[in-house]
């Protein structure tokens, strides 16, 4: 048998639809034969009444004015700096894709090779002198060589940048050799390299933001533009896309106005980066 | 029930609660309104534009119980935005399992003791000729069944709650939130979390009606 005094402590559960439960009927039983409990319910109740009247003031318009400036400031703060970035806007680059990303490139790099052997003209060409076992090509195609050369050296490294760096190590270390890359006042064409490496190819999106950034420095060399250019349509990150957008635009780079075209036409693109394209034509 | 994330500064911790109501269901219409949970989720994936729904939907009665509250119509401004700030910047911590609701509260609750450790200022009474003043505001003043005395009053009896009982009273009785998900604000068991909200109504009515035996001069 309970006490007034326990009786009293479980009042408010009454009062309280969400806690309905086997001991209400004993409490009315309780307070059916007890006056002096049924008026502490009846001021518990009016007590209730009051809170439950008292007035919802509205706050001024200046709360509303203040959130969605924040909201904004957020938002451009995102679109524009390399912040931290979530687990959420990491790229879902498909996994078939990683895979075949060192192969692609060493494809590329095969057929490179094999156009630049076609345009060195062949020892037996009639056109030279038969006395001749060994011919030294002419200074054009003695050139056009040492860029295949080149071109097959940085592919080379894409591809060990892909396998070495994007398996052995976490996207910290990785990011840290992006920031030491961007701290070299002048890089060999092997940093560089590494810096397109990357943009183009790193899973993480801060590595590839801060590849991005580091790049900026070097954006009146050509190569660094068409490494830019190339990984933007291969690009899954919006964010990542926007500032490869705005890095081409900053460049002046005229060669960007198609894929930005296409990008800007394209239905499926994220609507700020189709935004971001067609701002960077008008630049352009 | 929380997880401590390093680094991540204690206002923040992620609010999580196995008693969600807004669990996000993929909407099957494309034109249905999301659930506040998919919402936050969409703000935490980088859609910021997603919480301004989620002002429109929660800052009337957040403020509503910011004023209560604090008794200040400007300090409930000032923190209803630091909310709404600090969802933005911990919008990280926001967890899968997460009530938006409950995190919202829970948020509310450290922005207001920030507050009031800043203003040194311990739960107050507050000054009567402001309470007239809120209390002739409401849009319906006047039509409800209690005066605005009975509102200043209330107002004056709500100021007078010790600190704890005041939130916990206020959480159970206009927030909408279950006794889970107000133990999980609160940090308490939900057995301790009934029985703070029935003894905070207990002292709020025994406050409540001495001051009706002695109105305001």
């Amino acid at each position: 048998m309970m006490t007034c005094t326990q009786i009293r402590e479980q009042l408010p559960a009454l009062l309280d639809d969400r806690l309905a439960t086997a001991a209400t009927r004993d409490l009315r039983a309780h307070l059916a034969a007890c006056p002096d409990c049924e008026r502490e319910l009846a001021t518990l109740s009016e007590t209730l009444r009051a809170l439950d009247a008292m007035p919802a003031p509205s706050p001024t318009p200046r709360l509303r004015a203040r959130v969605y400036a924040a909201i904004a400031a957020e938002q451009h703060a995102l679109r524009s700096a390399p912040t931290p970035v979530t687990a959420a806007l990491r790229p879902s680059r498909p996994f078939w894709f990683r895979l075949i990303q060192p192969f692609a490139a060493a494809a590329l790099l095969a057929l490179g090779f094999l156009l630049g052997q076609r345009q060195v003209p062949s020892p037996t060409a009639p056109s030279l002198p038969a006395a001749a076992p060994v011919v030294t090509p002419d200074p054009a195609t003695q050139r056009e060589l040492a860029e295949l050369r080149q071109k097959m050296d940085s592919m080379s490294q894409l591809v060990g940048y892909s396998i070495l760096q994007q398996q052995s190590r976490s996207s910290n270390e990785r990011l840290r050799g992006v920031l030491t890359s961007a701290t070299i006042a002048e890089p060999d064409n092997k940093t560089i390299n590494d810096l397109i490496g990357a943009l183009a190819l790193d899973p993480s999106t801060n590595v590839r933001l801060n590849a991005l950034e580091a790049l900026y420095a070097h954006a009146d060399l050509d190569v660094v533009r068409a490494g830019v250019l190339t990984s933007l349509p291969r690009e899954q990150s919006p964010l990542v896309q926007i500032s490869m957008i705005d890095f081409l635009a900053a460049a002046r780079d005229r060669e960007a106005v198609p894929t930005l075209q296409k990008l800007s036409n394209n239905n499926q693109a994220d609507l700020n980066v189709r935004a971001a394209a067609k701002r960077a034509l008008g630049q352009l | 029930m929380f997880t401590v994330a390093p680094e991540i500064p204690v206002d923040s911790r992620p609010f999580a609660d196995n008693t969600v109501t807004d669990d996000f269901v993929a909407p099957v219409d494309s034109n249905a309104p999301l659930s506040d949970h998919a919402l936050m989720l969409a703000v935490r994936d980088g859609r910021l534009d997603a919480l301004g729904e989620l002002f429109e939907r929660h800052h009337g009665p957040l403020f509503g119980f910011l004023v209560k509250f604090t008794g200040h119509r400007a300090a409930a401004e000032d923190i209803a935005q630091i909310v709404f700030e600090r969802m933005l910047k911990y919008r990280h911590t926001y967890r899968d399992d997460g009530s938006f609701t409950a995190w919202m509260y829970h948020l509310a609750r450290r922005c207001a003791a920030d507050h009031f450790r800043k203003a040194n200022a311990a739960p107050y009474a507050t000054d009567p000729g402001d309470l007239h003043h809120h209390a002739d505001e409401g849009p319906d003043a006047g039509q409800t069944a209690t005066t605005g005395d009975d509102h200043a009053l209330l107002h004056t009896a709500l100021g007078r709650l010790d600190h704890s009982e005041r939130e916990v009273l206020l959480l159970s009785r206009f927030q909408e939130l279950s006794f889970a998900e107000i133990a999980g604000i609160l940090e308490c068991s939900v057995g301790a979390a009934k029985v703070r909200a029935h003894r905070a109504l207990h002292s709020l009515r025994t406050v409540y009606l001495r001051l009706q035996k002695e109105p305001l001069s």
